[in-house]
Parts: structure tokens; C-alpha cells; sequence
């Protein structure tokens, strides 16, 4: 009886999951804007940075992700910064969670400069 | 004037956004969501220090490590202009219809598709929040 009660709970929650995650709900145009505002899919095997909550920093190959915002990166490295410098350590393939990512960027396109604010102040 | 009204208006303007953490996102804003969580492009990076500088193409920020976000003071003026000609097209548009009572006039916020985002064509959509509200 326990068992049976069980398998057909777990049907139920297999089936109506997977429809809406099939955007079953999504198009009745109640919720106009429910998207994620970034596409990840531009990045897909493509370098980038994240940050997480507490500052660590790691930069990798983009190979998949979902609409949580967790990620899976390849050839991982965490850029670490004490106050002796810079320097990295290798963590290959990882998997990081989305609720504790709180910045994403591609790292093509990324460089540090000098004070960009300053050229602008004195004109 | 609802924040995240503003923020929407902002799509496209230049901002500074301040984290938690003490660094800033100068950029423009390319998309914003109902939990701040936001998109930039063009962006200067700044630490929290404020002697180290970045260029960043473009970065997604989740909005709950935002402390603040400075938007051009004229959007002020762009979005009371934009809610005043929503409410008055909405009073047009449906006015004789289902008295202003109850939660219509709570918020007395034209663009009832807030969800939707700060949409031009906003009074089109009116019809559902009457049916939220409802």
C-alpha cells in the first residue's frame, strides 16, 4: 500500500515537472517576460569569469548550464589574490552552483586598465 | 514610482551599480529582472579599493550583491511622463468599466503589466492585472 502510494507520487512529480520545464504553462502570455536576461548559450565553450559570494574567483570553458544559473566550466582555474600577489590554481572540470554565483563575464574582451575616470574628469 | 520601474525605464542608460562588496559596474544597462539581477554592457570595472580598473565587453550581476545603483537623474522625469500618459490612455481605454475601486486605486500605478516589464505599448496589457487583481 506504502509502495504504491509512493510510485504514483513519484509519477506525479516526474510528469508535471518535466512539462513545465518544457514550457507548458510559459506561452499562455501571463508571465510576458519570464526568461532568463542573459543567455548563456552565446557562451557556450567559451572562456569566462565568475565570482562568488565571499570573492573567490575562477575563470573556465563554458559546457553547460541551466536556468538556475549553475554552470558546468572546464579547464577551471580559481584566481586567487593575496597580498604577496597573484596566482592561480587548476581544478579541471567543475561543476558551480548558481545561488552562489553573483558575477558572470566573458573573459574575451576583459583587461585591466589604468583609471579610465580621470581622463574624463580633466576634460 | 516603484524602483524596479525605474530600473526597467533604465534599459539601455548608462548607470553605476554599487556591490555589497564595495566594487562598482559602470556600464549600460542591457537587462534588468524582478530580482535585480542585471546585465551590462561596455562596462568599467572599478575594486573596492579604487585603485584597480577593468574593462569588461559585457557582465551579468546578481542583484542581491547590489548596494545601490545610480540611474541619469532625466529618467526620472522620462518615466513620471511615460506613467502619466499610461493612465491616462488606460482611463480612456476602460475607464466606465469596473469601478477604480479596491486594489485599482492602491497602487494608483498605470502600467498594472509590471511584471511585464516597462513595455511602450503598456496600457494594452492592462487587462490582466485587472484579472490578477480580481
Amino acid at each position: 500500500m506504502a509502495d504504491r502510494g509512493r510510485g504514483t507520487f513519484r509519477g506525479m512529480r516526474g510528469g508535471p515537472a518535466s512539462a513545465s520545464r518544457g514550457r507548458g504553462p510559459q506561452p499562455t502570455m501571463d508571465k510576458p517576460k519570464r526568461e532568463a536576461i542573459l543567455d548563456l548559450s552565446k557562451y557556450v565553450q567559451e572562456r569566462i569569469r565568475v565570482k562568488f559570494t565571499g570573492g573567490r574567483e575562477v575563470t573556465g570553458v563554458l559546457k553547460g548550464f541551466d536556468q538556475l544559473l549553475n554552470l558546468v566550466l572546464d579547464e577551471v582555474e580559481e584566481n586567487i589574490q593575496t597580498e604577496s600577489g597573484e596566482h592561480t590554481r587548476k581544478l579541471g572540470l567543475v561543476v558551480l552552483r548558481g545561488p552562489t554565483i553573483t558575477l558572470l563575464s566573458p573573459v574575451d574582451g576583459w583587461e585591466e586598465i589604468a583609471n579610465p575616470f580621470l581622463a574624463q574628469d580633466g576634460a | 514610482m516603484l524602483p524596479l520601474s525605474l530600473l526597467n525605464a533604465a534599459q539601455n542608460k548608462p548607470m553605476l551599480v554599487e556591490l555589497k562588496n564595495g566594487e562598482t559596474f559602470n556600464g549600460h544597462l542591457v537587462n534588468c529582472d524582478n530580482f535585480m539581477n542585471i546585465t551590462l554592457r561596455e562596462v568599467y570595472q572599478t575594486n573596492a579599493e579604487g585603485d584597480r580598473f577593468w574593462k569588461l565587453k559585457e557582465c551579468y550581476i546578481r542583484g542581491s550583491t547590489i548596494k545601490y545603483l545610480r540611474v541619469p537623474d532625466p529618467l526620472l522625469d522620462a518615466v513620471k511622463e511615460e506613467q502619466k500618459m499610461a493612465r491616462e490612455l488606460g482611463r480612456s481605454a476602460r475607464g466606465s468599466h469596473v469601478s477604480g475601486s479596491g486594489n485599482r486605486g492602491g497602487r494608483g500605478a498605470p502600467q498594472r503589466g509590471g511584471r511585464g516589464g516597462m513595455v511602450r505599448g503598456g496600457p494594452t496589457r492592462g487587462g490582466r492585472g485587472r484579472g490578477r487583481g480580481a
